[in-house]
């Protein structure tokens, strides 16, 4: 059958030199000169288009996501608007590949998460978006009709997309709120792990690695009633400290959160 | 991690992916207008192989407003030219981050 040949698509030179750019001359000793030539852009016409070859990030070498990272945070001192878009963009892609759940893109949202984690790395967001999109990951479709086909038993990709984080940024949790708040997250996902019951044997290695990485003294519990009342324990110490300063000072401006249970509507959450 | 009470800025999602800004900022300002600081839209896609919706971020001056404006939007139905619904959510943005405004132009 007669059949035209693929007709490859014709980027205008603009977009040609950002992927030029972006894809085959970024590496570690270009970046500068990578940097200095993305400021040099006609930001007014390019900067959606920048915005979009930013989050290729799957495109590249895995290896090679901390440079985009480490652009955005350079750029961030004359196009903060940008660089505030890119987080952005970044934890909508975390959020859209949850609720759609799609095998074919699991490679993609992957990086994103090695991505979100550079980007915590090279200073650009606070551990706070760390924490939220961990936790979101956890709870995420829970307790709703569809929480078969977001999170089905046997699927494990959330358990991957969180080593995948915590492998990327986890270490700098070593010390003050940071560290207890990895601590206290590393409890509930453990009972996240517990709930899935059998794991692939690739996963769990990757488990025992992040776990020897990060906290090797830390108690890996193997039964659903043991966790669970370590989290009774956490919740009952943590409602302590919470009502203890709330006695001690008028306005208890503390990082001690509620439950993680996230709830979407902002109204309730309120009230 | 800012105490929810102090959040100010939310992310609009699942708008019709051909809704305009203007159009957009039309409804907002119908009843928010002068309450917020910063506004950035992401127009949404309908390929046939992808539909992506627009997507809104809003700083608000006072977290009081995102409350009323969460009471208006979460779950209002946009409508688009075809007829087909679409349920908005509003959430708090993940991250509150919003661009400084007198970033210098860059001399480079």
């Amino acid at each position: 059958p007669e059949r035209s040949a693929r007709v490859s698509k014709v980027r205008p030179p603009l977009h040609q030199y950002i992927r030029k750019l972006l894809f085959s001359d970024l590496d570690k000793s270009s970046i500068e000169h990578v940097l200095r030539q993305l400021r040099k852009l006609p930001w007014d016409e390019c900067e959606d288009y920048l915005l979009k070859c930013f989050m290729k990030v799957h495109k590249g070498k895995y290896s090679q996501v901390h440079l985009i990272a480490s652009l955005t945070a350079g750029l961030s001192r004359y196009h903060d608007e940008f660089a505030v878009a890119v987080v952005d963009e970044v934890l909508e892609e975390i959020r859209l590949g949850m609720e759609m759940n799609d095998y074919g893109i699991q490679q993609r949202r992957i990086a994103h998460m090695r991505f979100l984690g550079e980007l915590y790395n090279y200073e650009h967001i606070d551990s706070s978006v760390i924490f939220e999109t961990l936790y979101l990951i956890l709870v995420f479709g829970h307790g709703t009709p569809e929480q078969d086909v977001l999170d089905p038993p046997e699927d494990c990709f959330r358990i991957r997309m969180i080593i995948t984080l915590l492998q990327t940024c986890g270490h700098y949790f070593d010390r003050g709120s940071s560290k207890r708040k990895l601590d206290r997250f590393l409890i509930y996902f453990q009972r996240y792990i517990l709930i899935k019951g059998s794991i692939p044997l690739d996963i769990e290695f990757d488990l025992q690695d992040l776990f020897a990485d990060l906290r090797p003294n830390m108690i890996r519990y193997s039964s659903i009633e043991d966790v669970n009342s370590a989290l009774v324990e956490l919740e009952e110490h943590e409602r302590s400290v919470l009502t203890e300063k709330a006695n001690s000072e008028k306005h208890s401006d503390t990082e001690i959160r509620k439950l993680p249970v996230r709830t979407n509507s902002i109204a309730t959450s309120a009230n | 991690m800012k105490d929810p009470s102090d959040r100010t800025k939310v992310v609009l999602r699942h708008l019709p992916a051909a809704l305009s800004q203007p159009a957009l900022i039309e409804q907002i300002d119908g009843h928010f207008a002068g309450r917020y600081k910063w506004f950035y839209f992401r127009p949404g896609k309908n390929s046939q192989k992808h539909l992506r919706h627009s997507r809104a971020y809003i700083d608000f001056k006072r977290p009081e407003d995102v409350i009323e404006f969460a009471e208006f939007f979460d779950g209002h139905v946009f409508v688009n030219e075809k007829g087909t619904q679409f349920k908005a959510i509003v959430e708090y943005a993940p991250s509150q981050r919003v661009p400084k405004f007198w970033s210098k132009k860059d001399g480079r």
